[in-house]
């Protein structure tokens, strides 16, 4: 193949669209060599991030498995034909089912997986293995947001509407997120807002993101770690105190505005400031700005979801933008951004514990009778709802809990809270089966390792952060000893005897799919490859019949009535502890190097070498404190773990507030210290308000490396 | 917690529990008892002698100068209260607790039989004496029958004399501020001051009359006090300071009625007006405790579990409430410390508690309500036996004024150094930041690091972190001045910073510095495109393109970059 493919970049959801050109084919020993631009499009109109810029040199890294590889009695990893692994495979998953029963088998997904691979990820799950526990590390991701977007609109699509709305804005306010880091073509979209002076970023950190603030651009708030609800429920106190509500909207459009009124009566500005850190003028001009009526969008990230109160924050989020009159019209909008290449379509398509294909509830005997019919068995032998990410992860080991387990796209010995602990429930398993592209974190612990294709090396759909299908294409041929899942689920499918079809052609996956999400509320029935590769620009819902919806909600919310929900939430007054002696709140956060676990980015040289190692960051009053001076060694401990790092010392975080990236393996890993307490509602766990203690090292402590 | 819905198990008797008061801490209450109530494990019975229900008295003076409407108030969702079964009686009082046959009266006549009763009866605005306002020793009064008269017990205030705390008192100040008239207000304390604020906003004529020196002087020192009165002054409201009221003049009204015209001070001073508003501190409403015989002193006393000291069965929470350590048996009767704060928060945080406590002893959930053990002590907010820590804040748009604890200490009244890190006798050192002509002042009180009081005043952000860094307790920046520039222009770290240092990010998304781009331009790049070509700036987003082209203009190949 010398000719130019046109895909989009492996790692997050903004999914930058780009060309790719083979310079060397795959041999048996290295994958290919791959030439990678940018292309048009309309999300990040010929930019990449560094990130993306370098995502081909893991194509031919060196440090690919190639083969198969099983653990050997000493510990080591030895190749093995495939064959032979998969027979292995099988023979385990079977006696594990027999002994223990089928929901002893547990099964790990991503949302870097293509649609096709989650939905056929889903499908064995239940079919061939007849589990209930299948969940994926999208639960430390988007589940807070999903929740509060069903709840609120009865529909959760990340943005509502197609990123190039936000150009025409006026007032852009951006909460726990740093899009200038994380995505940053993005931020080509926020200009319109900047030029009118109108961006707004909450943020304990003075981030990326919130430093595009500067020079009258518009405003940082930096409340406290963990307050944002509190801010949030001001926000909407104020707005109606001071009648700044689109009452027609509140009319005509929504229910319980009467409650949410209430709720918030006792959240006023002073009192907010008091538990925020924001000052009460501050507050009533973010207020007053966001109800100016010049185009206005809420957005809302990971900082402020990823909470055990996480769902009721976005809620609040969504609750202001109801108030304002904002979702759903042509020139405002709430949204949140999502982070993983397919955090969307991964939501979408049934891995999630309490899902099935197009998102629908698996409780609901209509959606099973559906997606049974297409799958050709008894809606019967559909399991029911299995159990979230963490919970799943923490019954590892446990009596009655998971014994094997699968893992596909995810490193959960980095990405899941209180890592230690998923360490020790990893290592108490029977069996455990990793598919990598390399030795991540967690495959290294594994009994058997399935080498798979990587992004340029297969075709598929991802579902990006605005709701549009787009198309992934091979641009190269694998390495010979590299499999697709799809060909690894039909292959165990088989050996499983297991009901209904497991076609390893992604288009034929996605039609299977796209009539599996049929009548659902994700609906892809009316899309093919052949509709894709005419360049349509497809969001869904895309019903059989239509031209899909790039804007939600116009016309009506998703709920029976037509009219979305504003649900009161409740702030609990959470008491931090007193921070003294090196006591502080941590929290995490990604860099622009890396992306997620870091197990691929830490392998692309000029992105390690940027980036080689966590940085603890704090202010420069606390870390003159505590005896810290930039560069020196401190560790960060709590009950759940230690970490021991260098520190970043950086007027750009708040005095009472330290970060840690969570890309980072071993003792600089953040999730060793993060609690796996998690929301109510949504499952997530609380990673960004971490009580931990701060310690300087002295040169002795440290060893060799001091 | 059990189920919402799960109601009409059987199960237990449901605990009778009797709620007297519906202020916004008993409201609190009530919320949080409702999935006890919803799954029939207790009945709750609300008595308030009010007729309205709960309502968010915080704002009260907001309503009052008529910047928020009625609808603002409200706090509480008291219909969906009564639709899970909770009886509220509003407009009706409790005049008596027997503790022997477990029952309320109330004014009706009727009787409540409680297993658990709560007092939320709250505060009343105290009446100073003045010749010409009766007053009455309402702390040893039995309760009227008629709820409408709790406070005031037939010796109603005269026309054109109020103590606001009600709705009511807020209709009366409303309609003279309405009628853009000249409001007098006695007392310069946080309520007299947001009311006079608040009315001189809504276009009145205010004038504060106080017999100190400075306003707020139970929360400020001189130097924020002396602050706070010129920016009042500044906002239109004229400061009488110094100055003992002594008695009231009245005029007649059309109807021969008598209403007020002056207040008539101890050095001769009269000063004229249409309304005057008593604003000189409030007392806890204890009388209702103190003759069922529960120990009362600035409130009804109760352990740090909100019970009485006398009767676990009977509890109290906020303005009525005075937490304390019971004395140990056979300990002299030493005067309990602290007392009430009058403030919302920790009422709100006790009524959580209560409830909590209520919850999990019902649900036989044993740990269910206590706080999770945190392997980190608690921040001092969450300690209901410290109440008198609450921080004091101004309501009033564009007048910042905060502060906690004890704040008389100066500067130059200790030796520093001279006591071992962390010892707790160790003195309070002080530091200061004053600049009166700009409107600012802090007063930073420490004990070995630790914040233990403030003052802060005209500098909002400083005044918000100082408040989050003393209700947790926390050690301050050794660099005081950290706080102070939070509202200076340079807390905007790297604005104003040197935009073509080496290390300057220029482009975000490739994470390119200035350093990189001019390297490349040395090394013979001279266009945005072949500088992109070389380093990736720009061509992420490509809104640094234009900042690359100026930095192309300024290094110009092949002169090389200068070193940093
Ligand atoms: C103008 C003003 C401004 C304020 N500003 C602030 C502020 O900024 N911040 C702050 O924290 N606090 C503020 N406060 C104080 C705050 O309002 C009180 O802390 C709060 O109201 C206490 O609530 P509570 O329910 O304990 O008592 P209350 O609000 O006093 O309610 C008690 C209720 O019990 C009823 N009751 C009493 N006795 C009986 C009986 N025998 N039978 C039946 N019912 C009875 C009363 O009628 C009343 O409705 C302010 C108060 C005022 C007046
Ligand atoms: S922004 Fe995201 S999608 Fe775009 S290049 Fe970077 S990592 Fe890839």
């Amino acid at each position: 193949m010398t000719e130019t493919t046109a895909t989009h970049c492996p790692y997050c959801a903004l999914q930058c669209a780009m060309a790719l050109t083979q310079t060397e084919a795959a041999t048996p020993g290295r994958g290919a060599r791959v030439a990678l631009a940018g292309r048009a499009f309309p999300t990040n109109r010929g930019g990449l991030c560094k990130k993306g810029w370098t995502a081909a040199e893991l194509i031919n890294s060196p440090d690919r498995i190639l083969e198969p590889m099983l653990r050997q009695p000493d510990g080591s990893f030895a190749p093995a034909a495939w064959d032979m692994a998969l027979n292995l495979i099988a023979e385990r998953l079977a006696g594990g089912r027999a002994e223990h029963g089928a929901d002893s088998v547990g099964v790990f997904g991503g949302g870097g997986l293509t649609n096709e691979k989650a939905y056929q990820l889903g499908k064995f799950a239940r079919l061939a293995l007849g589990t209930s526990r299948i969940d994926y590390n999208g639960r430390f991701c988007m589940s807070s947001a999903a929740a509060a977007g069903n709840r609120a609109f009865g529909l959760d699509r990340g943005l509502p509407f197609p990123v190039e709305d936000l150009d025409a804005a006026a007032t852009i306010l951006i909460l726990g997120s740093n899009p200038a880091q994380t995505m940053p073509p993005f931020i080509g979209h926020l200009d319109g807002a900047r030029a009118a002076g109108g961006l707004i970023v909450v943020d304990p950190r003075r981030t990326a993101t919130a430093r595009l603030t500067e020079n009258g651009a518009g405003s940082h708030v930096q409340p406290t770690p963990g307050s944002d609800l509190v801010l949030l429920l001001g926000l909407i106190n104020i707005v109606i105190a001071e009648k700044l509500v689109d009452q027609d909207y509140i009319d005509s459009r929504t229910i319980g505005f009467d409650e949410l009124r209430r709720s918030v009566g006792q959240w006023w500005p002073e009192r907010v400031q008091a538990q925020t850190g924001v000052p009460t003028q501050q507050l009533r001009d973010l207020a007053r700005r966001l109800a100016s009526g010049r185009g206005t969008y809420i957005l809302t990230g990971r900082g402020v979801e990823q909470h055990a109160d996480g769902t009721d924050t976005a809620t609040a989020a969504i609750n202001l933008s109801l108030i304002l009159g904002l979702v759903g019209t042509d020139h405002s909008g709430y949204g949140t951004l999502t982070g993983q290449g397919n955090g969307q379509g991964g939501r979408e398509h049934g891995q999630k514990c309490d899902q099935l294909p197009g998102y629908r509830k698996i409780t609901d005997p209509a959606a099973r009778a559906h997606v049974a019919g297409v799958w050709e068995v008894h809606p019967d032998s559909i399991p029911g709802a299995g159990l979230p990410a963490v919970e799943l992860l923490a019954s590892m080991g446990e009596s009655g809990g998971i014994r094997t387990l699968l893992v596909h796209g995810a490193n959960v010995v980095v990405s899941a809270p209180n890592a230690d602990r998923v360490r020790a429930g990893l290592a108490a398993l029977d069996f455990l089966v990793v598919c990598d592209f390399f030795f991540s974190e967690t495959a290294a612990l594994a009994d058997v390792v399935l080498p798979v294709t990587q992004w340029a090396e297969e075709d598929g759909t991802m579902t990006s952060l605005e709701g549009r299908v787009i198309r992934r294409r091979t641009a190269v041929a694998a390495p010979a000893g590299v499999r697709s899942e799809l060909w690894i689920f039909q292959e165990l499918a088989r050996r499983l005897d297991a009901p209904s079809r497991y076609s390893t052609d992604p288009a034929e996956v996605f039609d299977e799919l796209a009539r599996a999400s049929a009548g659902g509320p994700a609906d892809y029935s009316g899309l093919s490859y052949g509709l894709l590769d005419e360049g349509q620009a497809a969001y869904w819902p895309y019903p059989a019949g239509s031209t899909g919806t790039p804007r939600l909600f116009r016309d009506r919310f998703q709920h029976a009535d037509g009219r979305a929900r504003m649900f009161p939430v409740r702030a609990r007054v959470a008491d931090a502890p007193a921070q003294q002696r090196g006591i502080l709140t941590l929290i995490t956060g990604r860099l622009l190097e890396h992306y997620q676990s870091g197990a691929q980015t830490r392998r692309v040289p000029e992105l390690a070498l940027a980036r080689p190692e966590a940085r603890l960051q704090l202010h420069p009053a606390t870390a003159a404190q505590l005896g810290v001076a930039d560069g020196g060694w401190v560790d960060v401990t709590n009950s759940r773990g230690v970490v021991r790092c260098r520190a970043e010392v950086t007027l750009s975080i708040r005095h009472d507030t330290v970060f840690l990236p969570f890309h980072f393996p071993g003792e600089q890993s953040a999730n060793r210290l993060t609690d796996d307490v998690t929301d109510p509602v949504s499952g997530m766990p609380e990673f960004k308000r971490t009580t931990v203690r701060v310690r300087a090292l002295a040169g002795e402590e440290r060893g060799a490396d001091a | 917690m059990p189920e919402p819905g799960s109601e009409s198990r059987p199960g237990p008797i449901p605990e009778r529990i009797v709620l007297v008061g519906y202020g916004p801490v008993g409201a609190r209450f009530v919320e949080e008892l409702l999935p006890v109530v919803r799954a029939g494990l207790a009945t709750l019975t609300v008595v308030g002698a009010e007729t309205a229900d709960a309502y968010n008295r915080v704002l009260i003076a907001d309503y009052a100068v008529g910047h928020a409407g009625r609808e603002a108030l409200e706090v509480t969702d008291t219909a969906a209260a009564r639709a899970t079964g909770v009886s509220i009686l509003t407009g009706t009082s409790v005049t008596a607790i027997s503790r022997t046959r477990s029952t309320v009266t109330l004014g009706t006549g009727a009787e409540l039989a409680w297993d658990r009763l709560v007092l939320a009866t709250g505060a009343r605005a105290n009446v100073p004496t003045l010749a010409g306002v009766a007053r009455v020793r309402r702390n040893l009064m039995m309760p009227p029958q008629d709820a409408a008269t709790l406070d005031s017990n037939e010796a109603t205030l005269p026309r054109g004399v109020v103590a606001l705390r009600d709705l009511d008192d807020a209709r009366t100040v409303r309609g003279a501020v309405r009628a853009g008239g000249r409001i007098v207000v006695l007392g310069a304390g946080v309520l007299g001051m947001e009311l006079a604020l608040a009315a001189a906003r809504g276009g009145a004529e205010v004038c504060v009359v106080h017999h100190g020196e400075i306003p707020m002087n139970r929360n400020l020192d001189r130097g924020g006090g002396t602050v706070l009165a010129r920016a009042a002054r500044a906002a239109g409201v004229t400061m009488v300071n110094h100055s003992r009221a002594e008695s009231v003049l009245f005029r007649l009204d059309d109807d021969a009625v008598q209403r007020f015209d002056a207040l008539i001070c101890a050095d001769g001073k009269q000063i004229g007006g249409d309304l005057l508003v008593l604003s000189c501190g409030t007392g806890a409403r204890t009388e209702l405790a103190h003759l069922a015989g529960l120990p009362v002193s600035t409130g009804i006393l109760v352990d740090g579990s909100l019970r009485s000291w006398a009767d676990p069965r009977i509890h109290a929470i906020g303005d009525c409430a005075h937490v304390a350590a019971p004395p140990a048996p056979g300990a002299g009767a030493a005067r309990p410390t602290g007392g009430p704060t009058g403030l919302i928060g920790p009422g709100w945080r006790q009524a959580d508690r209560l409830a909590a406590d209520f919850t999990a002893r019902l649900t036989a959930a044993g740990s269910g309500g206590a706080p999770a053990p945190n392997e980190f002590a608690a921040g001092r907010a969450g300690d209901l036996l410290a109440p008198a820590t609450a921080v004091v804040m101004l309501k009033a748009e564009g007048v910042d004024v905060v502060a906690a604890g004890d704040t008389a200490a100066d500067p130059w009244d200790s030796e520093p150094g001279s006591h071992a890190d962390g010892c707790a006798t160790a003195p309070v050192s002080v530091s200061q930041w004053a600049d009166p002509e700009h409107g600012r002042y802090v007063k930073m009180v420490t004990r070995s690091g630790i914040l233990t009081g403030f003052v802060c005043v005209g500098m909002p952000r400083t005044g918000a972190e100082l408040t989050l860094l003393f209700e947790r307790g926390s050690e301050l920046p050794a660099d005081r001045s950290v706080l102070l520039r939070f509202d200076g222009p340079d807390d905007v770290p790297g604005a104003g910073g040197d935009a073509f240092a080496r290390e300057t990010t220029v482009c975000w998304c490739n994470g390119v510095s200035v350093g990189a781009i001019t390297d490349a331009a040395a090394a013979g790049n001279a266009t945005v495109t072949c500088i992109g070509a070389a380093t990736r700036a720009g061509t992420g987003c490509g809104g640094c393109k234009t900042r690359i082209g100026e930095l192309l203009d300024r290094f110009p190949v092949p002169t090389p970059a200068p070193a940093p």
